[in-house]
């Protein structure tokens, strides 16, 4: 078991800057997912950290042990590709034991191992089968299981589930929640996916332009992004957002224009003057078709998805601005009609004209 | 009873399905067809049959039935010719197969490093050869290697390996290694693509993994790229045994229909050619060209065949 730590690790591929000021740290037997949008450079800190990249620069320990130099075998981690990577030319069996052979297992031990691993991952009738006999899901579980055999201290996923249909991923999603509990060891996850990212983490690293946006338990990232782009990267569907402007400054709290209404939030307004433009942003989830809070936005539906257990009503408010409001299923409410949604101003998140949050309770 | 009875019904059943063959299939399949039947089956057969003649000083053939295949493969005037010719054929393919397919596949391991620059540039110039005229390399060849005014003697002697260099093609112990490498140097770009094209179809992260797994870049290749490439190689061999038991052009080209020294460098195809044609003092014999055309159909199609049923059902091709 080992924690990872990074320290000012930079990665460039020739003169591309892919990943800059990278500084993290996962503690021992955490589930740490990174998550991002495609081509931010999750794969890529996934790879370095496995040995597969070499770093431009910065400082990787692995159970505070520095593995820059090291490779990969050498860094007690196990990686499952998002391709699996199975050998095609072996068996399920020996795609498990392929890398006990160089780790010079004794062939008993490694022979007990497979067939342990086989037994958790429910794989033991499909020991002798290659891997194009076997359906997407069991090529998955070997490749988890061709990880578990090694007993590593560190876990490395990238996108797992990405090539599985939507059932199979929650299980398998749950299966590998389970298989972290039983195991114990630290667990580094890569997805594009923000609901696997929630799902599993108990830390997320949101990661934009090769750069770490905000590191957290999932809730804080819901509950405090301290950006708008954790804010609007986090959460379904999209948090909304709406340029305000600051009306007014007091002891504890600013007044703010957007939309057509005024709102008095919370905030420290110090970096703040009067005038200054801001962004307003409320997740769809936290408005409603009515309420006695005191702030509504009027605008006409566009359109209404209806999902069953709720409904996502699109509507356009007389600015022009766009809002997402999560209505009750059963809500009627059509295309054309009027509407009004109403929310706290406790709920809602403001964001200065570089888009970082304003609230004081924040910590990026 | 039952068998014959449903044997006996099954033409009637078939007969409608195939009196409906569609015209337009005939018509557009009768060119292709006609053209092959005309210019490569029918000689093929007709060469079998000759084989199975013998000719006499007037020109008439009479039919000899195996009399012909017993000659070249006891008599002392052919049998001689016949398995220096073969012995040296499979001489002149073992040297392909290890060293322009083993050097083939190690320029294609070289090519697929992914830190290579100017790979293309590199692939280009070993391929360009393949490209060239048998004619002109064997003739360049020649010159080179030429004792008297040849660049090789004084290349090595510059080198100070001069005491190295002797008349490689003309000693009878190395004429044919040296053709055998001349014509190696020619064609190694051909096992180099199809190696090199097999190589970067195996994904990335299959190499990744094994790295992973622990495996040096040794056991990558002989553990994961090699098993999945065998059915490349398998095709490379077949094509290059294929290819060297129908050589001919080089070795007219450097050494005449004679084969020199001493028909040291004689192969089958050399050995055909002055059977059929003739060449200088001996006179040509269209029927023992014909069995010897046959014969060396009868050897490759035993290659081909132990290549189809004991080696390919073994290879399986992998997708990822
Ligand atoms: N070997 C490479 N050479 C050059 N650029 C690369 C290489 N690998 C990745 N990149 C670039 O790095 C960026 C990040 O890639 P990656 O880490 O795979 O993103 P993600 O996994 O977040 O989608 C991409 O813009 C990609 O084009
Ligand atoms: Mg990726």
């Amino acid at each position: 078991m080992a924690d990872v730590s990074i320290h000012g690790l930079a990665k460039s591929f020739g003169p591309v800057d892919i990943l800059r000021d990278i500084n993290l740290t996962v503690e021992d037997g955490e589930f740490v997912v990174f998550v991002g949008p495609s081509g931010c450079g999750k794969s890529t800190l996934l790879r370095i950290i496995a040995g597969l990249e070499s770093v431009s620069a910065g400082e990787i320990r692995i159970g505070g042990r520095r593995v820059n130099e090291l490779p990969p075998a050498d860094r007690k981690i196990a990686m499952v590709f998002q391709s699996y990577a199975l050998y095609p030319h072996m068996s399920v069996y020996k795609n498990m034991a392929f890398g006990l052979k160089f780790a010079k297992t004794d062939k008993a031990e490694a022979d007990r191992r497979v067939r342990q691993a086989a037994e958790i991952l429910k794989l033991s009738a499909l020991l002798d089968r290659k891997p194009r006999e076997l359906s997407g899901g069991q090529r998955q579980r070997v490749a988890i299981g061709r990880a578990i055999v090694r007993k590593p201290s560190v876990f490395l996923f990238d996108e797992p589930l990405s090539n599985l249909d939507a059932a199979l991923r929650v299980n398998t999603r749950i299966e590998i929640a389970k298989l972290h509990q039983e195991l114990g060891a630290t667990m580094i996850y890569v997805t594009h996916d923000q609901v696997e990212a929630m799902t599993l983490a108990s830390k997320i690293v949101v990661l934009n332009h090769g750069r770490i946006e905000q590191v957290g338990a999932p809730l804080d990232l819901y509950r405090r992004p301290c950006n708008v782009f954790v804010a609007g990267f986090i959460g379904s569907p999209r948090m909304n957002f709406i340029k305000g402007e600051v009306r007014g400054i007091s002891n504890q709290s600013v007044t703010i224009g957007f939309a057509g209404a005024e709102m008095k939030v919370d905030l420290s307004g110090k970096d703040l003057a009067v005038g200054d433009m801001v962004t307003v942003g409320i997740r769809p989830e936290h408005m409603a078709e009515q309420g006695a809070d005191a702030i509504a936005l009027e605008g006409r539906v566009d359109a209404v998805e209806r999902l069953g257990e709720a409904s996502y009503v699109y509507m356009k408010l007389a600015s022009q601005d766009d809002v997402v409001v999560r209505a009750p299923g059963e809500a009627h409410i059509a295309a054309g009609d009027l509407f009004k949604a109403y929310f706290s101003p406790r709920s809602t998140h403001v964001f200065d004209a570089e888009g970082r949050s304003l609230r004081m309770d924040v910590k990026p | 009873m039952s068998t014959t009875s449903f044997e006996t019904t099954a033409p009637l059943v078939a007969a409608p399905a195939r009196s409906r063959l569609p015209l337009h299939i005939v018509v557009f399949l009768a060119p292709a067809l006609l053209i092959y039947s005309i210019f490569s089956i029918y000689p093929l057969v007709d060469t079998i049959r000759l084989s199975f003649y013998a000719g006499d000083q007037t020109g008439a053939q009479h039919f000899a039935g195996l009399d012909n295949f017993r000659m070249l493969l006891s008599d002392p005037t052919w049998s001689g010719q016949f398995w220096n010719a073969l012995r040296n054929n499979l001489f002149f393919f073992g040297v392909h197969m290890v060293v322009q397919n083993g050097i083939g596949l190690g320029l294609a391991m070289l090519l697929s490093l992914p830190r290579l620059t100017g790979g293309s540039v590199y692939r280009t110039l070993i391929f360009l050869p393949t490209m060239l005229s048998v004619v002109i390399i064997g003739f360049v060849w020649q010159l080179m290697l030429n004792p008297l005014w040849g660049i090789a003697p004084s290349l090595l002697k510059a080198v100070g390996l001069g005491s190295f260099f002797g008349p490689w093609l003309g000693q009878e112990s190395t004429a044919l290694i040296t053709i055998s490498l001349i014509s190696v140097w020619q064609f190694v770009g051909i096992p180099m693509m199809l190696i090199y094209a097999a190589l970067i179809n195996i994904p990335d992260d299959l190499l990744d993994a094994a790295t992973v797994d622990g495996a040096g870049p040794f056991s990558v290749f002989w553990f994961v790229r090699l098993p999945l490439i065998l059915p490349t190689l398998g095709v490379v061999s077949i094509l290059t045994f294929v290819a060297n038991f129908n050589a001919f052009d080089l070795i007219y080209a450097v050494k005449g229909a004679l084969a020199g020294p001493n028909f040291s460098t004689d192969i089958l195809g050399t050995f055909f050619y002055r059977t059929f044609f003739g060449y200088q003092l001996q006179v040509g014999s269209p029927t023992m060209g014909a069995t010897v055309a046959t014969a060396m159909l009868i050897v490759i199609l035993i290659g081909v065949l132990i290549y189809l049923f004991g080696i390919q059902r073994r290879l399986q091709r992998h997708t990822f």
